[in-house]
């Protein structure tokens, strides 16, 4: 086994470039753990910890959009002390993820290219309409999240990218995330359920985790949600909303997901509990958008 | 007999603290040996048939790669009667994951891989791992399932009672396969040389897993070694040694006296060192207006494996527990093609005892009787079926006592009444039991170094109890001397024959032959004995055995809060109090019941080895998806005891505490949500789907 | 490959380490340290618990080339010489331990909060120690000898709210 230790960004690229098999690792939180159960031996390791500009995050404009761009290597610990007040959504989802030990090695990189149903991250990405940014020596593309992921575990990565960052617009309004698992803490998502409030574009986001084959958003309960906001005039004179429009909502999310019975929960519970996490975190978040917080970085979970 | 809960010292702290929390404490694998090698076993990959081929030549080629072990070249064992024991003696696969070669190298990493070259060809046959009841799989225990049998209970007439009972019950409850899960996984250095066989092993008792081996190999006894000074947790999975003992040894045998190391993977524990089996239980309970027990019956169906018998005998549970004058209690065994099980905290009783302390509380909430009057009016005056006396039952007094201090008497019995935001409130009650044994045949040896200094030997071991701690405290109050003044050694066979570390027992004969040793000690030596005096002793027998019904009793109160909308359960408080006769160390006692009590909060909500009977495998097999309870799982639990002292019992009044902690906890929880919600549920774990109907 | 590292504040190199192999297996196997515990090689127990850079990380999941020329330290490294750190006292006296094996990795975490936290609540003491599964002890003495430690560092530990139904 070869271990691959670039200093740089460019040498990355150049040693995944060389090596299309090399098997990335950072936090080592998924890669390690099939080494240690010997389910895989990669011929190489190419080790991701010592590139610094992957270990930071910067604001900048995407397409007019104030935006964040976190590099691929940033831990879970550092999106929630660093980033509570800019990406709630995501920090909400990053406080959930396994314990203390592995937020402060996990990175978002890692989780992305994992592409697990059950990651964490990925709901309140999708709800904030992120996007992924891959590069290889031939060259950088920017994609949305939704088109990276194409199956269970499997991503559009070609052997020779590396994630490099991932741009989450700024909220301009509330955004929450939930999880249910039959444990309080470590524990795999029995499933997630983010949403995000878009004021300023009056949209709605939503991100559903361990609900498909892969982690997708809820696009007809987004477009219901923003049709019905829009229609009775709510974001700009915003009243409690009707119960009718709430149980739509957590049907529509229900109805998005296409899920499995597993060992951490049967697929009709699942159907259940996105309904009830949809109407949950819509409620928390439309009080929220009510009592005129733009954005909060409070956290909720189920 | 009964005093108030007692305010005491906490007792002296844990002897080998300072090496647990400095990290030089070594555990099996951890002693340093010189030029060990790596094992790495190979595991049957169907769950019935045989092995047909076995291509060991590209296993071979992997650098350091010292030894490919098979059924055959390895060495015949002597058979002892232990199929478990008895590997690679054969191309038979009774269950998949089973042993059946191994791979030795210079590192685990190479030994591993090298595993993973060979190639084996196997004959399937068709196999059966679905627990059922099955006329064609069920059978009735003999002697050869259990040394403790419980045979079929039959006393009046029990459907004839139900019949006329103005209050009754009647509900089948099941229970999962559960795994141990010690932190430390089972681990052993085994090295052969001249003098016999060396093993650092992680176990119960070094002693028994000395008097298995020895024959195994055809060795006489003396000439095995048995090394365990500490033990990372076992709670039966380490009683009887496993196959990888054997294993390991069987390699050592082929390394010209290069020690082999062993440590099983989280994964292999899923299939290798036991598991509590799988129960369904039916209980039928009637009884009279007053809640008077007219007829009790409990029926258990548990699985076993074909391969290796083992009775769990959950109805047992019933036997002695409430006054009932008519009864039937069976216990039935379904075997199939699956890893053997074995004890697991508190065997038979944890299951049994949730089954009817469950139906105990659906009986309260028929009769619309307090669950806690219900059981005091059970209260038998002497055991029920063998009618002998109680050598102490201070069952109503921690009912009692832990009524008070949880504030049972404010509670409203409505199911489902009590709502706080999204979550339903309710609070259960549940009695736990269970028997206070005594192994015989323990030796200790009691040597007076010089200035009054001692030393204690006895071959008990310390897997985390506090038997190190409670030993050295019974050997200094029986001398008259400090604590500090007496040095106790444990933990291997260099010291005299002690029995086993379970059953909740380990106290109760280790501390008795400590006392007794002390005293023929003194009897040999005086009060003034010279440097060097020294002497052995066990226990004798104790004449109120047979006399006396012996049990320890406790009271478990849980409070638990379901979510309205998704079914998730959380268990905010819980208060045990218990009557477990003299408690020798207060500061480590505490966290035996705690620690049972807590692992009772997991059986109740989390644990649960899924078994895929497609391949006869347990899917979720490992700590990811076998969860145990943690740290954010576990809301206030507080635990207290009677001041109880048994002259019956033995010696040193001590009844157990390893067990009884977990007994009855999975019932108050699970009583407690249905206060909570108005849904009963019956099938452990309480995941939150079954509380959604 | 030839790993060249510091622990507990010395420099230590191992030779001939695998590069797929775990910083926990460098230390048991190869440095002569094995009070970090093996138990799950998952990330899920914690028992493994380290000082990475000093942030606790589990060393079952770092790879031995990413520790090269970093900081390591371990529970062999928490007490200064004989004297025993203040958590290392709290939990003996708190009967925080029983068998031992989840201690290692539960000493590195609760130092780790203390320093950071001087004062920690109850649920700050759950959340830091959340990923350190103990089979033995049933939490509650662990708790206690947190809030002991923090106590004695100087910290007066509040002990009002207890992990209850809501999470919120």
């Amino acid at each position: 086994m070869d271990f691959l230790r670039p200093a740089g960004w460019s040498e990355a690229l150049e040693a995944k470039a060389n090596h299309p098999d090399a098997t990335p690792i950072a936090g080592g939180t998924d890669v390690m753990v099939e080494l240690n159960f010997d389910h895989r031996r990669p011929e190489t390791l190419l080790d991701l910890t010592r590139i610094e500009q992957l270990r930071e995050w910067s604001r900048t404009e995407r397409n007019g959009v104030p935006t964040v761009r976190i590099g691929a290597a940033v831990p879970y610990a550092r999106l929630i002390e660093e980033l509570g007040t800019t990406l709630p959504g995501l920090a909400m989802a990053a406080r959930t993820v396994g314990s203390p030990q592995i937020r402060n090695r996990g990175t978002l990189g890692g989780n992305l290219a994992s592409a697990s149903p059950a990651g964490d991250g990925h709901p309140p990405l999708l709800a904030s309409n992120a996007e992924i940014e891959l590069e290889s020596v031939r060259g950088s593309r920017t994609l949305p999240l939704a088109d990276f992921f194409t199956g269970v575990k499997r991503t559009d990565m070609a052997p020779d990218e590396l994630i490099a960052a991932v741009h989450v617009p700024e909220g301009t309004g509330p955004q929450q995330f939930s999880k249910i698992g039959t444990r309080n803490a470590m524990v795999i998502a029995v499933c997630t359920f983010a949403v995000a409030l878009h004021p300023r574009r009056r949209g709605v986001g939503t991100g559903l985790g361990s609900a498909a084959p892969t982690p997708r958003s809820a696009t007809e309960a987004e477009e219901f949600l923003a049709g019905a906001l829009a229609e009775d005039g709510q974001w700009d004179d915003p009243r409690p909303l009707p119960a009718s429009v709430t149980e739509r909502f957590g049907e529509l999310v229900a109805r998005a997901a296409a899920p499995i019975d597993d060992v951490r929960g049967t697929a009709g519970y699942r159907t259940h509990a996105l309904h009830v996490l949809a109407r949950r975190t819509l409620s928390w978040a439309w009080d929220e958008y009510r009592s005129g917080t733009e954005l909060s970085g409070r956290q909720r979970c189920a | 007999m009964t005093g108030a809960t007692r305010a005491t010292s906490p007792g002296p702290e844990r002897i080998e603290g300072h090496a647990k929390v400095t990290g030089t404490a070594r555990y099996a694998f951890e002693h340093p040996v010189a030029d060990p090698l790596y094992l790495h076993p190979l595991r049957a990959t169907i769950a019935r048939g045989r092995v047909t081929s076995v291509d060991t030549t590209a296993a071979e080629r992997v650098d350091g790669v010292r030894l490919v072990l098979t059924h055959h070249n390895a060495e015949a064992l002597v058979p002892i009667g232990d199929p478990e024991l008895a590997v690679l003696q054969s191309d038979e696969i009774a269950f998949r994951g089973q042993l059946i070669g191994a791979v030795v190298a210079e590192t685990q990493e190479s030994a591993a891989h090298a595993a993973d070259l060979v190639e084996i060809r196997y004959e399937r046959m068709a196999h059966d791992s679905d627990f059922r009841d099955d006329a064609d799989i069920v059978y009735t225990p003999d002697a050869d399932a259990s040394p403790m049998l419980s045979p079929d209970l039959e006393e009046g007439d029990v459907d004839a009672a139900l019949a006329d009972a103005a209050f009754t019950v009647d509900a089948t409850y099941t229970t999962p396969t559960e795994h141990h899960n010690p932190l430390e996984p089972h681990a052993v250095i085994a090295a052969w040389d001249d003098d016999g066989l060396t093993l650092h092993d992680s176990n119960q008792g070094s002693h028994l897993v000395r008097d298995l081996i020895a024959p195994l190999f055809g060795v006489d006894k003396e000439r095995v070694s048995v090394i365990s000074p500490h033990v990372g947790g076992a709670f039966g999975s380490k009683g009887m040694p496993h196959g990888h003992v054997a294993l390991t040894a069987l390699a050592a045998r082929h390394t010209a006296g290069r020690p082999v190391k062993y440590a099983l993977s989280r994964t292999q524990m899923f299939e290798l060192v036991g598991y509590r089996p799988p129960t369904r239980q039916r209980v039928r309970l009637g009884a009279d207006r007053e809640g008077r027990l007219v007829a009790t019956e409990h029926d258990s169906l548990e699985q076993t494996s074909r391969f290796k018998q083992y009775a769990e005998q959950s109805a047992s549970a019933s036997r002695e527990m409430y006054t009932s004058p008519n009864r039937r209690v069976t216990n039935r065994l379904a075997a199939l093609d699956v890893p053997a099980p074995t004890w697991m905290r508190a065997p038979g009783e944890a299951g049994g005892m949730y089954a009817l302390e469950s139906a105990m509380d659906e009986l309260a909430v028929s009769a619309g009787i307090d669950p806690v009057e219900l059981r005091l009016r059970n209260e038998p005056e002497v055991a029920p079926v063998s009618g002998l006396p109680f050598s102490s039952r201070n069952l109503p007094a921690c009912l009692r006592e832990g009524a008070e201090r949880f504030g049972w008497h404010e509670r409203d019995p409505r199911p489902g009444v009590r709502r706080e935001g999204d979550w339903l409130v309710g609070t259960g009650v549940a009695a736990s039991s269970f028997p206070s044994l005594f192994f015989p045949g323990s030796l200790a040896t009691i040597r007076h170094e010089s200035g009054g200094k001692y030393r204690v030997e006895i071959g008990a071991v310390d897997i985390g109890t506090g038997s190190r701690t409670a030993l050295t405290q019974l050997a200094a109050e029986a001398l008259e001397v400090p604590v500090e003044a007496v040095e106790l050694w444990l933990g291997s066979t260099e010291q005299p024959h002690a029995s086993l570390a379970g059953g909740s027992a380990g106290t109760a004969s280790w501390g008795s032959t400590v006392v007794e040793a002390v005293r023929a000690f003194r009897t040999e030596h005086g009060h003034d004995p010279v440097s060097g005096a020294e002497t052995t002793a066990g226990a004798g027998k104790n004449p109120d055995a047979g006399e006396y019904a012996m049990h320890s009793y406790g009271a478990q109160f849980a409070e638990v809060r379901v979510n309205a909308d998704t079914g998730e359960v959380r268990v905010p408080r819980m208060l045990g109090v218990f009557a477990a006769g003299r408690i020798v160390n207060p500061r480590t006692a505490r966290s035996q019941f705690l620690g049972g009590m807590t692992m009772g909060i997991s059986m109740a909500l989390h644990e649960h080895s899924v078994v895929d009977e497609r391949f006869g495998h347990v899917v979720n097999h490992d700590l990811a998806g076998y969860h145990i309870a943690g740290n954010a799982d576990v809301g206030s639990v507080e635990v207290d005891w009677i001041d109880e002292h048994d002259p019956h019992v033995n010696p040193v009044g001590v009844k157990g505490i390893g067990e009884i902690g977990i007994v009855g906890t999975a019932a108050a929880i699970g009583n407690a949500a249905h206060h909570a919600t108005g849904v009963r549920v019956r099938d452990l774990p309480l995941t939150p789907e079954k509380f959604l109907r | 490959m030839r790993l060249n590292l510091t622990v507990n504040g010395r420099a230590m190199t191992a030779d001939d380490v695998w590069e797929g192999e775990s910083l926990l297996y460098v230390l048991r196997e190869r440095l002569g340290l094995p009070g970090s515990k093996n138990a799950c090689e998952q990330g899920e127990c914690g028992s493994c618990t380290v000082y990475l850079d000093r942030v606790p990380v589990c060393a079952c999941l770092v790879a031995a080339g990413q520790a090269q020329d970093r900081e390591v330290g371990t529970v062999e490294g928490l007490a200064d010489g004989e004297e025993l750190s203040t958590v290392q006292r709290a939990f003996i006296d708190e009967g925080a331990v029983q068998c031992g094996f989840c201690t290692p990795g539960l000493l590195v975490a609760a130092d780790d909060l203390i320093e950071r936290v001087p004062e920690p609540s109850d649920a700050e003491i759950r959340e830091a120690l959340a990923g350190n599964l103990c089979r033995c002890t049933g939490y509650e003495k662990i708790m206690a000898a947190v809030r002991t430690a923090a106590e004695r560092s100087g910290g007066t530990s509040g002990s009002g709210s207890s992990a209850g139904g809501d999470r919120t």
